[in-house]
């Protein structure tokens, strides 16, 4: 029956019967706008020199909120990436979004003229998408009563309007979907879209995610008592793995990556960054804003994606800078790695970039490039590493390291914890 | 080999029924669920309306500690989930709770908690409670689902508001078919907010009188609330553990319009697509559909798109086929609408009685299809498919079949 069903649809997600068996997955693409640079080749230069994204936080007033730092995006022309028409109708992160999703194609040398929109998707992470434009939207309807809301920023205001704007500004007509599950809301969106490639559903899949800082978030996190130093003692800023780390700071950007099938890559020879694997998952019951306290999930996350644990090199950290977080997923990693915990080079790109939901897109750009370049980017801002963290961080310095594996780890707070495995790419 | 995956729970709250069972006869009675708003103050809007959820007693549920933090959207969740798990007879079998694990759909989640916390703060009336801001995550009610039972296995949220809970089956689906989990509780939870209320009041797309999908006199919507929470399981372990089965899941599509960002592509292409896609994912011929349960928001434009898009699918069958607008009793129901569209869908596949769409008085020529006017029918059912539709021309679309052992 089904080779009926294929034969009358040409939007047929059955696949070719070689297909069944599963397609490798690579990443051909990388669009980064970050605290610290924007596009690719400056992200990574900044990156190995240990670049700080974090500073003082300039676009709304923090003068009343003990924590004021937050690793801000420098200021960017868009007009460099968005037509002026399309731009009226994106408030700040569709922009930013459908910029680095320009960035990705780019760089992936994809020609969208050539490429099946239908087999054409997106799966995006964000923790809230257009927070700015919610609160926007909130205030004037409580200035204003009903006549203060608008429709404009309604419609952009819902959290699926970021991988709408992408959507029509592209033309992807394939699969189109946006999580939002705190700190592993991109992980989750790279996970879905490596499965639905390796089924032969989609051909190209552009994953990632990206948020942005606002003053309600930074509120939020502020009362909530998460941000360095609103609870902790001690100065203010990023420090994973840090005796004396007390909490986060808050950033933004978007990472996005052009995933797709090796077959559809090799038959264009595209340059390939990365293999992506596959993901493991699991969820820790420990309170709604508790990490996973004994490390337990964050072990089995890393199990389930790691079949062979031998074979990694490199483990881009979840580490927030947050006392239980980075203690736990230390405690998870010795778990797993046992004995060769002390050859696994450890980073966190959060010391650089901050701490937020849609972060994943940026760091898996940044795991990508490691496995590619042979370079681990280091963890900055630590001074003291914490005995209870006993890793083999890469501190201050970029560390030069063929790595065959790589693992991308997200945690977030309330339990879930997903971890993904990325490979060096061999073609065999 | 891809997994078989079945529906073996089902828990929902909503305007016309506050469990199953009750929702259920409310559906093929065809129950009004609209009524005045009392969740907020609606004085100062011209629409009072809304599908709100009434004669659920907090206090019969939860402690008064925990209804002080808990968002309502996570009551209902919570209340939906319990009913669920308990109707798949999970709390009398062994499960492996790592391989248990949580996909939610979210719409505007706790952001009446929110609301409330900022009216305040902005007002600068009082000192509100930062507890209020633990429901700023979309994640919350999936959180504490996963606490309510321990369950430890995948978890993650979407956010494709109207289709959210479509689209969180699907993914829950993928849970199982990656082989990380037996048993996924999916579905979602939303509830009325004054954020989304006068959103979608503002973009002049809510029915001042009721919701009357496929209609002519139709406005727009009315805004729902409640949860619908489906057990999916893969059917081996089901079967071990001899767990009723109410339907099979058969596959599912998403797909984009990519044409604007709140109004439906016109002539039905996105819907197409989205039937087409699910079909072809189930292995299901267009022939073998039974049912519809339409997105039917009762929108003018949705409506006549989604009848373009079936009839493009289904050709000169599409008329043949009963179609339910079940948001003309539940009103939309936004981030939980598929859930319990999906609920009611799997309860028309296990009764054989397709829900009808009320309110439905004076036919549009060019919504011409049927759609099972004001009373249920009685049909065997081997077949259904559910749809959802989001901004930004997010479109899902769902594949239930009967379930039989063969």
């Amino acid at each position: 029956m089904k080779d009926e069903v294929f034969k009358k649809n040409p939007h047929s997600t059955l696949g070719t019967p070689s297909s069944r068996k599963g397609h490798r997955v690579v990443v051909t693409g990388l669009g980064i706008i970050s605290p610290v640079g924007v596009g690719r080749e400056e992200f990574w230069k900044n990156c190995l020199r240990g670049a700080s994204g974090v500073k003082p936080i300039q676009r709304f007033d923090v003068s009343s909120y003990r924590s004021r730092l937050g690793a801000q995006l420098p200021e960017i022309d868009f007009k460099a990436f968005i037509k002026p028409a399309n731009l009226r109708r994106m408030d700040r992160i569709g922009r930013i979004m459908v910029s680095a999703v320009r960035l990705a194609l780019d760089d992936s040398g994809l020609e969208l003229g050539k490429e099946d929109p239908n087999r054409m998707g997106l799966s995006f992470g964000t923790g809230l998408g257009s927070s700015d434009t919610v609160d926007q939207f909130f205030r004037s309807l409580l200035r204003d009563g009903p006549t203060g809301a608008t429709p404009l920023l309604f419609q952009t205001a819902v959290p699926n309007a970021i991988s709408s704007h992408c959507s029509i500004e592209y033309g992807f007509k394939g699969v189109n979907i946006t999580f939002s599950h705190k700190e592993t809301s991109t992980e989750m969106a790279m996970a879905y879209a490596c499965h639905l490639l390796r089924e032969g559903r989609m051909h190209v899949i552009l994953a990632g995610g990206g948020d942005e800082l606002s003053e309600p978030l930074h509120h939020v996190y502020s009362m909530l008592g998460a941000l360095s130093p609103g609870k902790g003692k001690g100065t203010e800023g990023m420090r994973p793995f840090d005796q004396e780390r007390n909490g986060i700071v808050l950033g933004e950007g978007s990472g996005i990556l052009v995933l797709e099938t090796l077959e559809h890559a090799q038959k264009r020879r595209a340059k390939i960054y990365a293999e992506l694997v596959g993901a493991g998952m699991a969820g820790s019951t420990d309170g709604l804003l508790r990490y996973d306290l004994d490390g337990d999930s964050i072990a089995q996350a890393m199990s389930l994606a790691a079949k062979d644990p031998s074979a990694v090199d490199h483990i881009s950290a979840s580490a927030n800078s947050t006392p239980d977080l980075d203690r736990a997923e230390s405690i998870a990693i010795r778990k797993v790695f046992k004995e060769r915990t002390k050859e696994i080079s450890v980073s966190s790109l959060k010391s650089m970039i901050g701490e937020f939901d849609g972060s994943g897109g940026i760091r898996a750009c940044a795991v990508a490039l490691a496995l590619y370049h042979g370079m681990i980017p280091p963890t900055i801002g630590t001074q003291n590493p914490d005995p209870d963290c006993e890793l083999n961080v890469v501190l201050h310095h970029p560390l030069k390291r063929q790595i065959r594996s790589a693992l991308l780890n997200a945690c977030s707070n309330g339990g879930s914890n997903i971890s993904i495995l990325f490979n060096r790419y061999v073609s065999s | 080999m891809r997994k078989r995956v079945v529906i073996t729970g089902l828990g929902v709250i909503s305007a016309v029924g506050n469990s199953v069972p009750e929702f259920w006869d409310s559906l093929i009675e065809g129950k009004e669920g609209t009524k005045g708003i009392t969740v907020f103050d609606p004085s100062s809007y011209r629409i009072k309306i809304a599908a709100e959820v009434s004669g659920l007693d907090p206090g019969s549920h939860f402690s008064k500690k925990e209804i002080r933090r808990l968002s309502r959207c996570d009551q209902f969740g919570i209340i939906g989930f319990r009913e669920a798990w308990k109707s798949a007879r999970l709390d009398q079998s062994p499960v492996d709770k790592r391989r248990t694990g949580v996909v939610l759909g979210a719409g505007s989640g706790g952001i009446l908690s929110v609301e409330k916390y900022f009216r305040d703060f902005y007002q600068g009336s009082g000192r509100p409670s930062p507890s209020l801001l633990v429901s700023y995550s979309l994640a919350t009610t999936t959180d504490l689902i996963a606490m309510e039972a321990h369950l430890k296995g995948p978890r993650s949220t979407t956010a494709t508001v109207c289709s959210s809970s479509s689209v969180s089956m699907g993914v829950a689906y993928e849970m199982i078919q990656m082989g990380l989990a037996d048993v996924m509780v999916s579905g979602g939870s939303d509830s009325l907010c004054e954020v989304s209320f006068s959103g979608f009041s503002s973009l002049k797309l809510v029915d001042p009188e009721s919701c009357k999908p496929f209609d002519k006199r139709r406005q727009g919507l009315v805004i729902g609330e409640g949860a619908g929470i489906l057990i999916l399981e893969e059917l081996e372990h089901a079967a071990r553990r001899d767990a009723p089965i109410l339907s099979e899941f058969l596959g599912y599509g998403i797909c984009a319009d990519a044409y604007h960002l709140t109004s439906p592509e016109p002539n039905g292409e996105g819907v197409e697509r989205v039937i087409k896609i699910a079909l072809d994912h189930a292995g299901v011929d267009p022939d073998e559909v039974d049912t519809i349960n339409a997105h039917g928001t009762a929108t003018p434009f949705n409506d006549i798109a989604e009848t373009r898009g079936i009839k493009r699918v289904f050709g000169g069958r599409a008329g043949e086929i009963p179609i339910s607008g079940i948001k003309s009793m539940v009103g939309h129901c936004l981030g939980s609408a598929g859930g319990i569209e999906a609920a009611a869908t799997t309860l028309t596949l296990k009764n054989g009685i397709v829900p009808p769409t009320i309110h439905y008085e004076v036919p549009d020529p060019l919504c011409d299809l049927n759609y099972t006017p004001n009373h249920s029918i009685k049909k065997d059912v081997r077949v259904a498919i559910s749809n959802s539709f989001a901004f930004g021309g997010n479109n899902a679309c769902l594949v239930f079949g009967k379930y039989s052992s063969e």
